[in-house]
């Protein structure tokens, strides 16, 4: 074991130790005999997490009976399967901010339940975030996403490779900072079927997310203050050409339509993709040899922007706790041990990003003084594409309007459908949901 | 005065005639019932509004859905054809296999014995463009190609047919192939002593005798496949841009995903019309053929 790695163990000991002596120290009040139903996220990464769960119960009393795990795609199918029988009388669920307007009625507003000096230790936007009409749906966890550049650093050590490509281009290699420069630089690094520029989520939810901030970042918008659809702006099509020049260039795998953020990680991961827009999830896995070729040749930078500004599509777990649960004071005592400072201390250590302003400070300052550069690099980037994140509408048909978007981005990108008879067709079919469910 | 008492047969049929309804009927009345309403199983309260034909409305001008409906015909007929083919195949080699035929037929059934799931989760990795099988192997023979298996709309549509196939044409084998057990050994011989070529004995008395089977096996898998939704949804998701987009994906999404059941529930009734009508045709054709060998009655 070399002498960092010794350290980092010594380190994650003494936090846990920590943090179990603190949780058995708080008060998280006394439920002796009560159970809590949950229906948590499913994933490795979140095992350490629900682990914790034996704290909160030897310190209250109380028993947690997980009857659910899976991905947040089929708890959401699980969820609504529940609404429509009326089987809702389980007390805590994993929910996701892009998730939580759909629920009607299903959760309680945390506020008032969870005290307001716990509630302004968050970051403000995340709470933003969480709160739908007015009611605080869930607590957010510590798995905030914004996405950042990750590049292949070797490709900017190359003196042959920049003089060719300033011949080229006009201009000097270095990571980009603009989208444009990027699809510049993808098209330039390209070498298909072996290596391919770069690389984008191409179904569901997933592209109309990349699209939606890149609308964004071109000075449009998706729907306007009435909730009508305006992606397909002049800003939207210049937004959309940008997915399609790479199609076409080749710059990005033929299958990138079919890929979502497993293929994506797991493509950049096999050292055959130069530049990745990305989740803070996948920096640990990126820079480990064990998981990653690009290993030790991974670098970190903020979002690129568009023509007018720097955007970024961002969402967040959290917990929520339902009308419908019996003892509805030990779910929110275990929403609020979830996401307490020690649990997200102690999951932010895997990589994740906080939602607490604390624990914000806390990994910043870890990452500053400690001796993992690339730590302290991702967490700058990350810290830095924050300041650009913002949700997705708070409406309950977010969801519906992607199912109807992504078909037609695809066709564009695809060569089906223009460009602008793309967006045009999308735009018709949200805006008849839009009159459907009652806006204008 | 005497007691009025439920006919025996009645009595008997009850416990069925219970089960049936309860699992059948009713949420079959139901799922009519909403299919003229606005449903949303996030909003329980939409189903006690009636909106009368809205959603047939809605269907009937939806070029997409009918767009579905035609490549899930398109999408039936050829896996149909390609299995019954296949199988025919396989049964007639099988068949005369003398030594190790009860090995060889348990072989034959092991895709059969696969989750679609899994058959789907498999092909998506062996047609994946870049880290899959298929262009793995075309690029170390030397094709310097990256074929979009899944993306382009001819190549996705025939990769999921690949799978479907692959997992079911031992459906047809091992049926085709206890019609070959069931055929009389006598006109065979004496077709032979006619002087008959194999392939008129086959074509003339083999296969005549094997059409129940093989109708029989084509009205099971119409059904089977008219829902294929597993291997699709995992291999392609109806996707990219609808080019795969089959009844069962695009009502998935809308039941399930989009949580617009009543309007799901509605695309179920009218595409119902497919299965009865490949139902009633392949019925039709089994009488006939039944006929023709003089098994009808």
């Amino acid at each position: 074991m070399t002498k960092s790695n010794t350290l980092k163990v010594l380190l994650a000991s003494a936090a846990v130790f920590a943090v179990s002596e603190s949780a058995l120290a708080s008060d998280w009040g006394s439920f002796d005999g009560v159970t809590v139903e949950a229906k948590l996220i499913g994933g490795q990464q979140y095992e350490g997490l629900y682990g914790r769960i034996a704290d909160w119960e030897a310190a209250t009393g109380a028993k947690v009976e997980i009857i659910s795990k899976k991905s947040h795609f089929e708890i959401d199918k699980e969820i609504k399967s529940d609404m429509a029988a009326g089987t809702t009388s389980w007390c805590v669920g994993s929910n996701h901010s892009s998730f939580a307007p759909q629920y009607e009625g299903l959760y309680v507003d945390l506020n008032g339940l969870v005290a307001a000096e716990t509630i302004a230790e968050f970051v403000p936007g995340n709470i933003g975030a969480s709160t739908v009409d007015g009611n605080l749906l869930m607590l957010p966890r510590a798995q905030f996403d914004v996405s950042v550049l990750y590049y292949l650093k070797s490709n900017y050590e190359d003196a042959d490779k920049a003089a060719a490509f300033k011949t080229e281009y006009g201009y000097d290699l270095a990571v980009p900072d603009t989208w444009e420069q990027v699809k510049d630089q993808a098209i330039f690094f390209s070498d298909p079927p072996n290596f391919y520029g770069t690389q984008y989520a191409g179904k569901d939810e997933a592209i109309v997310g990349r699209f939606y901030e890149m609308v964004v970042a071109e000075g449009g918008n998706y729907l306007d203050a009435d909730k009508k659809p305006i992606f397909n702006s002049e800003a939207g099509q210049r937004a959309l050409q940008w997915f399609v020049d790479l199609y076409e260039a080749k710059a990005v795998p033929a299958g990138t339509t079919s890929y979502v953020w497993d293929d994506l990680g797991q493509g950049f991961a096999s050292g055959t993709v130069a530049l990745n827009l990305d989740w803070p999830g996948w920096a640990g896995f990126f820079n480990d040899p064990e998981s990653s070729k690009a290993a030790g040749n991974v670098g970190v930078a903020v979002q690129p922007m568009g023509s007018v500004t720097r955007t970024g599509w961002s969402g967040h777990h959290g917990f929520s706790v339902t009308n419908d649960c019996a003892n509805k004071e030990a779910a929110v005592s275990l929403v609020t041990f979830l996401t307490s400072e020690e649990s997200q201390l102690a999951e932010s250590a895997g990589g994740s990003l906080p939602t607490r302003s604390a624990v914000w400070k806390a990994n910043v300052a870890a990452a500053q003084a400690g001796d993992d550069p690339f730590r302290a690099e991702s967490l700058a980037a990350f810290a830095k594409g924050a300041e650009f994140a913002f949700a997705v509408p708070a409406i309950p048909e977010w969801g519906e309007t992607t199912n109807i978007v992504y078909p037609e981005l695809q066709a564009a990108i695809l060569g089906d459908k223009t460009v602008k008879e793309a967006l045009d067709d999308a735009a018709e079919a949200v805006d008849e949901l839009m009159r459907e469910s009652g806006y204008y | 005065m005497t007691r009025r008492r439920l006919p025996e047969w009645f009595l008997l049929l009850l416990p069925a005639i219970i089960v049936i309804a309860a699992v059948v009927l009713i949420p079959l009345i139901f799922s009519l019932y909403s299919s003229f309403t606005p449903y949303k199983l996030t909003r329980p309260s939409t189903l006690w509004k009636w909106v009368g034909t809205y959603n047939y409305e809605k269907i009937l001008t939806d070029a997409k859905f009918w767009a579905a409906f035609g490549r899930t015909v398109l999408f039936l007929t050829i896996a149909l054809n390609l299995e019954m083919l296949l199988g025919l195949g396989i049964a007639l080699m099988v068949n005369k296999v003398t030594w190790g035929q009860r090995t060889l037929r348990t072989i034959v059934m092991f895709p059969m014995m696969f989750s679609p799931i899994l058959v789907g989760f498999q092909f998506k990795f062996i047609f994946n463009d870049n880290i899959g099988l298929v262009n793995n192997a075309l690029q170390s023979m030397g094709f310097n190609v990256a074929l979009p298996w899944l993306v382009d709309g001819k190549l996705a549509l025939f990769s999921i047919a690949f799978a479907e196939i692959w997992m079911s044409t031992s459906v047809f084998a091992i049926l085709i192939l206890a019609g070959l057990f069931a055929i009389p050994r006598d006109p065979l011989e004496a077709a032979k002593v006619d002087g008959c070529t194999p392939f008129q004995s086959f074509r003339h008395i083999t296969l005549p005798f094997l059409m129940p089977f093989i109708y029989i096996a084509m009205t099971i898998r119409s059904l089977d496949v008219a829902r294929a939704y597993d291997i699709v949804q995992i291999m392609t998701g109806g996707g990219p841009a609808r080019r795969t987009e089959l009844l069962w994906t695009l009502m998935s999404r809308t039941g399930y995903v989009d949580a617009r059941m009543g309007l799901a529930n509605a695309m179920g009734y009218v595409s119902i019309i497919l299965s009865v009508v490949f139902t009633i045709y392949f019925f039709r054709k089994l009488t006939a053929a039944r006929a023709q060998i003089g098994m009808e009655g």
